[in-house]
Order: C-alpha cells, then sequence, then structure tokens
C-alpha cells in the first residue's frame, strides 16, 4: 500500500505516521488507527505541489507524498500527522508541515505532532523518551475524545506481542531453508505496521500454514543492506535474478516485530526502551546496527547495499560492511537508485553479476 | 584571500595560528588532553575545565583555505564514501583517516582526549563516531531533541525570555545533558566544576556579543560598509572559539574601536558603494576571494552574514541565576534558529531589513543536505520582503565542483539585472 493509497481513505480516527518508529500500541490504545506511509515507484505518482516546497534531494518519496496529500486536502479528514524524530528529513517535514499551516499554504490540517524519540545512549535518553511516550499518549487520547488507562495500553501491547510472535514464525520461513520469497514475504511482514494486530495474527498464521507447505527454495540467499525499503520493488528485482532476499535492514520486513514488550512493569518504558532500541533508521546508533547486520551475515551469500542519493547516513557504514564481507569473503554490490526503482540496464549487470558470485558461494 | 583592511584581523589571524601551536604544544609536550568538538557545543565547560576545545567546522573551513579539501576528499570518495554525504562536517574526519595523503596545515590535529558533538544532523554521530575511531578517544554525545513549538521573533526572547524559547522538557534534557559532560571533563581534568565560574563566564560571554551588537549596528547604519563580510567572519569567529575569555572580549572591544573608528572618519570597506548584499549560508571557504570580487567591477559589498549576527542574538542570556539552563537554551536551537522554518527566515528577512540589503545570495549546498532545508522558505521570504535573491550552488569545503568563473559571471549578471539597475 503506498501513501497514496493510504491517503485516499485516511478517515477521523486515523493516524497517519511517517515512519515506523511510532508506537502502534499507544496509537490503538489511545483508540486511533495507526497508518503508516511510505514511498510509491518513480512515475506511478507525481507531486507537483510538494516539489514546489521542498528542496531536491533531500526528502524521501514516502514525505514528498505526505507533503503533496498534505496539501491538496487530501490529509484533512485524517485524525492526526505523527512524525517521529528518528530521521532528520522527517522532523524537517514536521517544521514544515507547520509552516504551511501557519502561513495558509496548506488549508486545514489535522494535528501535526512530533514524536520526539532520541536513540542516542545517554543515560538521560531513557526517560526522556518514556515522558515522550506519554505525551504522545495523552494528546492522541484527546484527539481520539477517550481516557484511556494503562491497563489499556498494556492490553495493546499484549496483542502487539501476540502479532511478533506471529512475525517471527513467519521470518523462520525466510530463513536457513527458505521457502517464501523477499518479494512475497516483505507484504506480508509489512502488514504488521498497517493491520489491527488480531487479524494481523490470523492472516499470519494462514500464510505460514501455506508456505510451510511450499518446496524449499534454491538459489543464493542475498541479505538487503543500506538503507532501509519499505516496498517490495528491490526485493523482487534482485529475485529477478534468481537470488532469493532472505533478510533486510529496515523496520519493513524481517524487524518488524522484534522482541517482545515486557509489560510487567511501567508500560511506557518499556516502550522507549524497545522502540529506542528497535527503530531503525538513520539515527539509529552505529554500534548496534552493526552487531545485528554481523549477525545476519551469518546465513548469507551475497549482499546488496543500497544507497539512494538522499542518503545521509548510511553511506557512512558502508566502508566497514564491505572491510567486513571482504573478511568473510561476502560478495556484494551497491545500487544508488530509488529503491522504489525503476532499474537501470547497469543496476542489472551489478546484480548479474553478483548472484553469479553467490551462486558459488552458495554451492 | 582577500587583503586585510583592519590591523585586528591580522591580530585575530595570528592569535588563532599562536593558539593552536600552544595547543600541539601542551598535547605534545604536556601530554595535556584536548578536546575536538562540533560549532555548536558549549566552548565555555571545556575552557573552563582547562580542556581546550578544536572546532570541526574551523579545522575543515582552515584545511579547505590552504586548498587541501580535494586531495582529502578524492581519498574519502576512492574508500567508498558516496558523493552525497557531508563533506563540512566530515573533512576534518577525512583529514585524520587519510593522514598519508599529504601534510595538514600547521601540523595537524593531534589525538584528542575526547571528541563531543550534537546530534542535530543525521551524519554527526557516524562521521564522529568513526573520527572517535580512527583517534580510538572517547565520544560524548548531546542528542538533539525536537522543536515541537518555535515561538515567532526568536532573536526578541532570546536575551530574557529564554525559557520560553524552549519547551521544559527539551531544556531540562538539555541541561541534564551538559551537567553529564561536565562530570565527564571534570574526571578527564582532574579539576572541580564551579558554576559561579559558570555564570561570571556566561556574563563575559554577555559581554562580548554586546560588543559585537554594537559592531553590527555600525555596519547597518554607516553611509558604506565599513568592514568586509570576511573580516567579519575572522575577527568574530577567532573569539568564538574562546568566547568569555579575557582576550576574546579584548579583541571584541578592539575590532569594535577600529570600526567605529572607520565610520566615524568615513572610511569605506569599499569606497562608492552601490549595492549591499548578504551571504546567506556557511562560508565557502575554499574561495574566499569571492566575496570581494564585485567590489571593483559593481560597487557590491558583502555586507552581512550569520557569523557575526548571530553572536549577539544567538548567545546573550540575561538572567543567569541558572547558568547551565541559561547555556541549555542556547544550544539547543542553534539548528532551527539557522535553517529551519519558521526561525531562518523570519529572521533573515529582520536582518537584511537592518542592514539595507539589495541582493542576496543564498548557498544551496551539494552535500549538506540537512543545512539546505529551510532554504526555499529564506529565497521566498526574502523575495516578498523586497530583496532581490540569488541561489549559488556549492560546496564550503569541497572545490572540486566549483566552478569559480561561471558563478562570478552569475553574479554578475544578477547584480546587473536585479539589484544595480
Amino acid at each position: 500500500m503506498t501513501t497514496n493509497t493510504i491517503v485516499k481513505n485516511s478517515g477521523r480516527m486515523d493516524a497517519v505516521i511517517t515512519w515506523p518508529s511510532v508506537p502502534v500500541e499507544i496509537v490503538r490504545a489511545a483508540g486511533l488507527r495507526p497508518t503508516m506511509v511510505r514511498g510509491a515507484p518513480e512515475g506511478t505518482t507525481v507531486t507537483p505541489v510538494a516539489d514546489m516546497h521542498l528542496e531536491l534531494g533531500i526528502f524521501p518519496s514516502r514525505l514528498r507524498n505526505l507533503v503533496d496529500a498534505a496539501l491538496t486536502g487530501r490529509l484533512d479528514s485524517a485524525a492526526c500527522i505523527i512524525v517521529p524524530r528518528t530521521s532528520d528529513p522527517d522532523y524537517k517535514t514536521f517544521l514544515y508541515l507547520r509552516e504551511f499551516e501557519r502561513r495558509g499554504i496548506a488549508r486545514s490540517l489535522p494535528p501535526i505532532i512530533l514524536f520526539d524519540l532520541l536513540q542516542s545512549e545517554g543515560p538521560d535518553v531513557r526517560t526522556y523518551d518514556a515522558a515522550r511516550m506519554m505525551a504522545l499518549f495523552e494528546h492522541l487520547a484527546s484527539i481520539a475524545g477517550r481516557q484511556p488507562s494503562l491497563d489499556d495500553l498494556r492490553l495493546e501491547i499484549e496483542r502487539a506481542n501476540a502479532a511478533r510472535s506471529a512475525v517471527r514464525r513467519l521470518v523462520e520461513l525466510r530463513h536457513v531453508v527458505p521457502r517464501i520469497k523477499g518479494a512475497e514475504v516483505l507484504p506480508l511482514l509489512a502488514a504488521f505496521w498497517l493491520l489491527p494486530p488480531n487479524e494481523f495474527s490470523h492472516l499470519a498464521a494462514e500464510a505460514i500454514d501455506d508456505v510451510v507447505q511450499r518446496p524449499p527454495l534454491d538459489g543464493p540467499r542475498v541479505l538487503l543492506a543500506g538503507a532501509p525499503v519499505d516496498g517490495p520493488s528491490l526485493h523482487a528485482t534482485i529475485e529477478s535474478h534468481g537470488a532469493i532476499v532472505v533478510e533486510e535492514v529496515g523496520p519493513w520486513g524481517s524487524a518488524a516485530g522484534g522482541e517482545d514488550v515486557d509489560c510487567s512493569g511501567d508500560p511506557m518504558l518499556a516502550l522507549a526502551d524497545k522502540y529506542r532500541r528497535d527503530a531503525i533508521g538513520p539515527r539509529t546508533p552505529i554500534g548496534p546496527l552493526r552487531h545485528s547486520i554481523s549477525r545476519m551475515l551469518e546465513n548469507i551469500d551475497a549482499v546488496v547495499v543500497s544507497i539512494p542519493s538522499e542518503d545521509t547516513a548510511f553511506g557512512w557504514d558502508y566502508p566497514t560492511l564491505r572491510d567486513l564481507l571482504a573478511v568473510r569473503r561476502i560478495p556484494h554490490t551497491c545500487l544508488s537508485g530509488d529503491p522504489c526503482g525503476p532499474w537501470t540496464r547497469s543496476d542489472h549487470d551489478r546484480l548479474d553479476m553478483l548472484v553469479g558470485a553467490a551462486e558459488t558461494r552458495h554451492a | 584571500m582577500p587583503e586585510k583592511q583592519l590591523g585586528a584581523t591580522f591580530a585575530a589571524s595570528a592569535f588563532q595560528k599562536q593558539w593552536f601551536a600552544n595547543l600541539r604544544r601542551r598535547v605534545f609536550d604536556e601530554r595535556q588532553p584536548y578536546a575536538l568538538v562540533q560549532a555548536d557545543v558549549p566552548f565555555e565547560l571545556f575552557d573552563l575545565m582547562d580542556i581546550p576545545a578544536v572546532s570541526n567546522q574551523w579545522w575543515a573551513a582552515i584545511v579547505a583555505a590552504k586548498r587541501q579539501a580535494p586531495a582529502y576528499l578524492d581519498a574519502m570518495s576512492s574508500d567508498g564514501y558516496h558523493d552525497g554525504l557531508c563533506r563540512y562536517c566530515s573533512l576534518g574526519y577525512a583529514s585524520t583517516r587519510y593522514r598519508n595523503v599529504q601534510e595538514p596545515p600547521w601540523g595537524g590535529l593531534p589525538t584528542p582526549r575526547l571528541l563531543c558533538a550534537r546530534l542535530t544532523c543525521d551524519c554527526i554521530h557516524r562521521v564522529f563516531s568513526l573520527w572517535a575511531e580512527a583517534f580510538g578517544s572517547e565520544l560524548f554525545e548531546i542528542d538533539h531533541p525536537g522543536a515541537g513549538e518555535l515561538p515567532p521573533r526568536w532573536w526578541e526572547l532570546g536575551r530574557h525570555r529564554w525559557r520560553e524559547l524552549v519547551e521544559p522538557h527539551r531544556l531540562t534534557f538539555v541541561a541534564s545533558t551538559l551537567q553529564r559532560l561536565v562530570e565527564r571533563l571534570e574526571a578527564i581534568s582532574g579539576r572541580r566544576f564551579e558554576r559561579e565560574a559558570l555564570r561570571q563566564r556566561m556574563e563575559m560571554v554577555n559581554q562580548q556579543e554586546e560588543v559585537f551588537d554594537a559592531v553590527r549596528r555600525l555596519i547597518a547604519t554607516a553611509p558604506e560598509a565599513p568592514v568586509r563580510m570576511t573580516e567579519q567572519i575572522s575577527n568574530v569567529m577567532a573569539t568564538q572559539w574562546v568566547r568569555g575569555t579575557e582576550w576574546a572580549l579584548a579583541h571584541a572591544i578592539a575590532f569594535h574601536d577600529e570600526v567605529k573608528h572607520r565610520v566615524e572618519r568615513g572610511i569605506a570597506a569599499c569606497p562608492g558603494e552601490r549595492a549591499r548584499l548578504m551571504w546567506v549560508g556557511a562560508g565557502l571557504w575554499h574561495d574566499t576571494d569571492f566575496y570581494t570580487a564585485f567590489e571593483r567591477s559593481h560597487g557590491a559589498v558583502f555586507v552581512w552574514s550569520m557569523y557575526l549576527a548571530f553572536g549577539p542574538d544567538g548567545y546573550i542570556r540575561y538572567g543567569l541565576d541558572d547558568p547551565m539552563a541559561a547555556l541549555a537554551s542556547r544550544t539547543a536551537s542553534f539548528n532551527e534558529y539557522l535553517h529551519n522554518p519558521p526561525w531562518a527566515a523570519e529572521w533573515i528577512v529582520q536582518q537584511a531589513r537592518d542592514h539595507r540589503i539589495d541582493g542576496a545570495l543564498v548557498l544551496r549546498p551539494r552535500s549538506m543536505k540537512p543545512a539546505a532545508t529551510g532554504r526555499l522558505f529564506i529565497e521566498r521570504a526574502l523575495e516578498e520582503a523586497g530583496v532581490a535573491v540569488l541561489p549559488i550552488e556549492g560546496d564550503v569545503v569541497d572545490a572540486r565542483g566549483w566552478d569559480a568563473a561561471a558563478a562570478r559571471a552569475a553574479v554578475q549578471t544578477f547584480l546587473e539585472t536585479r539589484v544595480i539597475s
């Protein structure tokens, strides 16, 4: 589902969210429906109004689409727009939207909320994030006209944990002996952020029942690293060369659920810990990210590193990753186009060569 | 470099070179610690703990001005860092990682005991983490909570009503982080932090910035600009890195007195001034001649940049009962003041009016993407205020893609068609 699909359908209970680093448990407990914006393939959507106001090469497709929708009245009926602080383009989008509203450039926007989740490792960050969680909870509840309790929040955490469990079972079918392609499983995993948890768990169980009957897939196993992708286009392109994407860095695939949130204590602190640690984006600390990528490499034949032109962060990780791959003798290639596509002849040539090298290793 | 017109500028340059030489001597001969920091961290805390602090941006500007940036940046590209990554904040790192490429200016950066950065743009954590790894040094990060409320005309609130400028939760967080920084600096230096000393230092900073405020008024109101923008920057920035010290205040006063003397004598930076220009953005450190290139041909003088103007508006804090909170209120919102809507545009328009600006050149930074945001708001606000705008695409330290002749030709056309006609 692209941003445009979401905004067309957005209603007065929809909280439009720019990146999955906003705790969906809080949104749901407050009585709203989280709807995440995502990028659209180049050529499938145009953003002429946003293009008049957003500098080029800075804002990814998902944010250009969101701003275009906001400036053309397509978000008027949403309950609110929540923008997390987990990337600079997101933060700037928040400031821009507020300015469009102040200057009358946007006719009528729903409340625009900055969710100021910090991800650094200082001792004051944890309590700061927990307080921001509580502020978000109260703000959303006032928008929804409800007075939810912390027990309501615990219930939503438990539901989300059940959905996380389903994500983990689905992910197992990608690893070691993959039975489902990346392009097929990514939308299923991404639905963790989009569907009510009970519905997600039910659909995931159906998918698992189906996939587990399938024969194992043969082909080199690829990790998609670099800047997170929010759609299956790049997975499909890689897989069109005969490889299988079994893992990716980012919140939309295998890492959608992550570990459960322990809600036996203070649920705000628990959510603060979970999202600070697990939210993947340009401000994710370099140490934990390196550690998790290193772990992902254990069962991988090749790596595709996607670094689109607007990247300001993940490109800094590349030489270290390249050196690590050299030590482990894992072939890799870099792609610099929009991860939503389209792909050039040169991109396909690179993937061809990579998959050829990976097949040797796989064999 | 353009010729210097003020004696204070020679003194500022000599001070910086000597300061850096002293730093190297202290580090190498006396094994004293020093810190390598982003330009927007509170230098006062380091100086009070007797830990000299070198600004990353200052060092990058030195490397670029010595025409050494291309070799380091080529090495960076060859190593796999893509060309869209920020060069301004990473040139210093490149000069460390690729130290074998060439002999760095003034003997190069010694190994710091500590690196410290505010996590403003997304790249800062990564650049400083890599740099700390390259040195084998400790990194202290000051996270940057986002501003949810930005009251209008920030520069009118900053001096006396600074608590209203930063939301309480952000102010508390930043003050608390600065306190942790102090604890690290105490551990490194073996000295004890004194709150009263910080209050006194900030009072000195206030005095220094009041002097710069007077200089700014002189420049804004004089019939013709008495001092070039490049010399404003040299004098202001030499003191900003050691702000609140006796030398800084004395130098600010000396600079002020020389500018005042020039105004009283009717001495102009460019006699026969026909157009007053402002530069919006960080300086083009690899081509500072650019800023004087239109004086002789068009009588066009760069009168304003943020470097002088931001000091009085951004740094002065009155009411220092809680000096750490006051310091935090200044630290918390640097980027919002200078780059983001609504604050950057409304401040720059006000500055353009105060300085009777005829034309504004707005930097479109090639690689500093977060600093490039807010630019369209600024350009439109200036045009709406009647100030002609020319966007200039370039990188502040990376000269490799800079076509000096084409840029000068574009400015000439702009002056002839939109400013002087």
